[in-house]
């Protein structure tokens, strides 16, 4: 890989941002093989972005001209999508082993979809997640190692262990139960790996991130079911489940918002910009959703409409939570504020 | 811990910011060493730093800051220039080693920490796991990459590129013990010339118990967010058990809302 610079010269060289003269020296350096294009750096050049503004050296709140302290998270739509795709198939798991639970015939076809919802979204889930990764070929490396302070470690072998008990409940029912504890821990341990990070605003709402995963999970599914073809036994199972989950996600919703906003700085992309939009539409949406279940009489068009609603809703919820995290990883300032207003706690 | 190798005396460094004139040999050492490709050629308007932060390809980074304040002995009025050579802390609890999840950052037999580049398949989670902004991936070749405190020199008995060609020994490479003492006295001779803003930043554990001390720490004369440094980091792991305590919960609710549903929907439902 390499770009030509100095192309209006009478010497235009050929390069991979090394300038290393191959006839004489030997690529053997510790970086000798990172992969360059010789282009510009896309990343850095989108960290120092343009100013808009010169920024004002500030004595009591210092900053470094403004420039974020923290680098972005790189991962890209694949993983908000993931999130709720893997909350979606480990809700199911869960609402299919409690359904196992009753021993009556009238929810059998319910159960089998709730484990073809959790096996498809187990297989999509892998797809997503390798999908995101630098090296993709190098997707089994994630099992390589067991390693209980990283919360992706821990996640990949839930996956793994989900997907392969959600298969075998194909063959003998009584897997249908360890895909159901497995499908809980997938539906929540994505919110421990997003607090598990030096991102101020996932960090300070870590108590919450986890319930609020969970919650926004039991939606997903709850509103998935609702647009399938239902009898009367199936949607009030789902209607149950879904408006549940849909109650408890706008509450978790409120208070990881109270939490991160304990320092003004660190909850403001909940509130402003794109994620603060992002965030609030999905909230109104997901009410929505509920308001749609809870109305009397229930018919089909109301319970298409609370799946639509919730459906949007939960996702939209997991990428705003990206934008609002990437938000306040480039403002330096959430993080020295928080930082230095050590919560009294 | 296991798996460790036999430890030699670790190794660090202090970085003395009241000494760096700014040259920038450091990075141009390891660039060069390193074998580092460039990352873009960036006006950024911000002083005379057009480096503008560490990331994949860049692993000694040169802050230049002018500040409407005055320092002694600098004879500007109510100005003076802070520079300062950041770089990878090696922290002792370093973020992104106990976040990587195919343990290819790992602790060398140097106390360094060291990210195998045959090893690491690119997910990203160290990069939002360190909290001074130090790891990066490089978008064309898809894995994480930062300072490696030339852990190949090392091997050969040679010191870091960076402190090789640092001409005015502001980058300063040892034993942690040795620095740590040197850092300490130079502290109080900078107090007794007059330079009462002089302190040590994250030189031990009790200064900075949020990551239990840098092995690349510094000497500095303002905030640390003057430098773009955090004022008191953790690192996340720290914390985390907060997460994982709401991590049961969450299941548990998940739980009961499936049980409950289930149980309703069976009491009163049609029989079957
Ligand atoms: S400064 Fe960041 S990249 Fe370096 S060891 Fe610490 S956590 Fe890792
Ligand atoms: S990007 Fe590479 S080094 Fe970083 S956490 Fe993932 S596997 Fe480990």
């Amino acid at each position: 890989m390499s770009t030509v610079r100095y192309k209006t010269s009478p010497d235009p060289v050929s390069t991979d941002g090394r300038d290393i003269d191959r006839k004489i020296a030997e690529l053997a350096g510790e970086a000798a093989d990172q992969q360059a294009s010789g282009a510009a750096g896309k990343h850095i050049e989108k960290q120092a972005g343009t100013w808009t503004q010169l920024p004002q050296p500030h004595a009591a709140d210092p900053t470094y001209y403004d420039r974020p302290l923290l680098n972005e998270s790189v991962w890209g739509w694949a993983i908000p999508t993931y999130y709720y795709v893997g909350g979606l198939a480990g809700a199911s798991l869960a609402l299919g082993a409690a359904l196992e639970l009753q021993h009556a015939a009238k929810f059998d076809r319910l159960i089998r979809r709730c484990h073809w919802i959790g096996f498809l979204g187990c297989c999509v889930s892998g797809a997503l997640l390798v999908y995101d990764l630098g090296k993709p070929q190098r997707f089994l490396n994630m099992l390589r190692v067991f390693r209980p302070t990283s919360p992706m470690n821990v996640g990949a072998w839930i996956l793994s262990g989900t997907s392969g008990a959600s298969a075998a409940a194909f063959f003998f029912r009584q897997a249908g139960y360890a895909a159901g504890l497995f499908g809980m821990a997938l539906a929540t341990y994505t919110g421990v790996l997003v607090s598990n990070t030096a991102v101020p605003l996932w960090n300070a709402s870590r108590k919450v991130l986890p319930v609020l995963f969970a919650a926004s999970a039991v939606t997903s599914a709850g509103s998935l079911f609702e647009l399938f073809d239902q009898d009367e036994d199936e949607a009030r199972v789902t209607r149950a489940f879904g408006s549940v989950g849909k109650l408890a996600e706008i509450a978790a919703s409120v208070i990881a918002e109270q939490h991160a906003s304990q320092v003004a700085r660190v909850g403001r992309p909940f509130q402003r910009g794109f994620s603060g939009f992002l965030w609030r539409t999905a909230a109104v949406l997901t009410a929505g959703s509920v308001v749609m279940n809870l109305l009397p009489r229930p018919t089909r068009g109301k319970r298409l409409a609370s799946g639509i609603l919730g459906t949007v809703g939960s996702l939209l919820m997991r990428f705003a939570l990206e934008q609002a995290g990437n938000a306040s990883a480039r403002d330096p300032r959430a993080s020295f504020h928080s930082q230095r207003e050590p919560l009294a706690q | 811990m296991p798996g460790q190798p036999q430890a030699a005396p670790v190794k660090g460094f202090f970085t003395d910011t009241t000494l760096c004139i700014g040259c920038k040999a450091c990075e141009v050492a390891c660039k060069q060493w390193n074998q580092l490709p460039d990352d873009g050629f960036l006006f950024t308007g911000m002083s005379y730093d057009n480096t503008a932060h560490l990331g994949a390809s860049t692993w000694r980074h040169v802050a230049f800051i002018e500040r409407p304040a005055p320092l002694h002995p600098q004879n500007e009025g109510a100005f003076s220039w802070l520079f300062s050579s950041d770089v990878c802390k090696h922290c002792a609890r370093a973020g992104c080693l106990e976040a990587c999840p195919t343990g290819a950052i790992i602790r060398t037999e140097f106390g360094s920490v060291y990210v195998q580049p045959d090893v690491c398949n690119g997910c990203g989670y160290c990069i939002v796991s360190c909290p001074f902004g130090v790891i990066d991936r490089r978008e064309e070749d898809g894995r994480a990459w930062k300072c490696t405190l030339c852990y190949d020199r090392l091997r050969a008995d040679m010191q870091p590129a960076c402190a090789k060609s640092c001409p005015t020994e502001s980058i300063q490479f040892g034993n942690l013990e040795d620095l740590r003492k040197q850092a300490r006295e130079r502290v109080e001779k900078l107090h007794s010339q007059g330079m009462r803003e002089a302190y040590l930043y994250g030189e031990s554990a009790a200064s900075q118990p949020g990551t239990e001390g840098l092995h690349a720490f510094f000497l500095l004369v303002d905030k640390p967010e003057v430098y773009n440094l955090p004022p008191d980091p953790i690192v996340p792991t720290k914390t985390v058990k907060d997460a994982w305590t709401a991590m049961a919960a969450g299941a548990l609710g998940i739980a009961l809302a499936a049980l409950g549903a289930a149980f309703f929907a069976h009491k009163n439902g049609a029989q079957s």
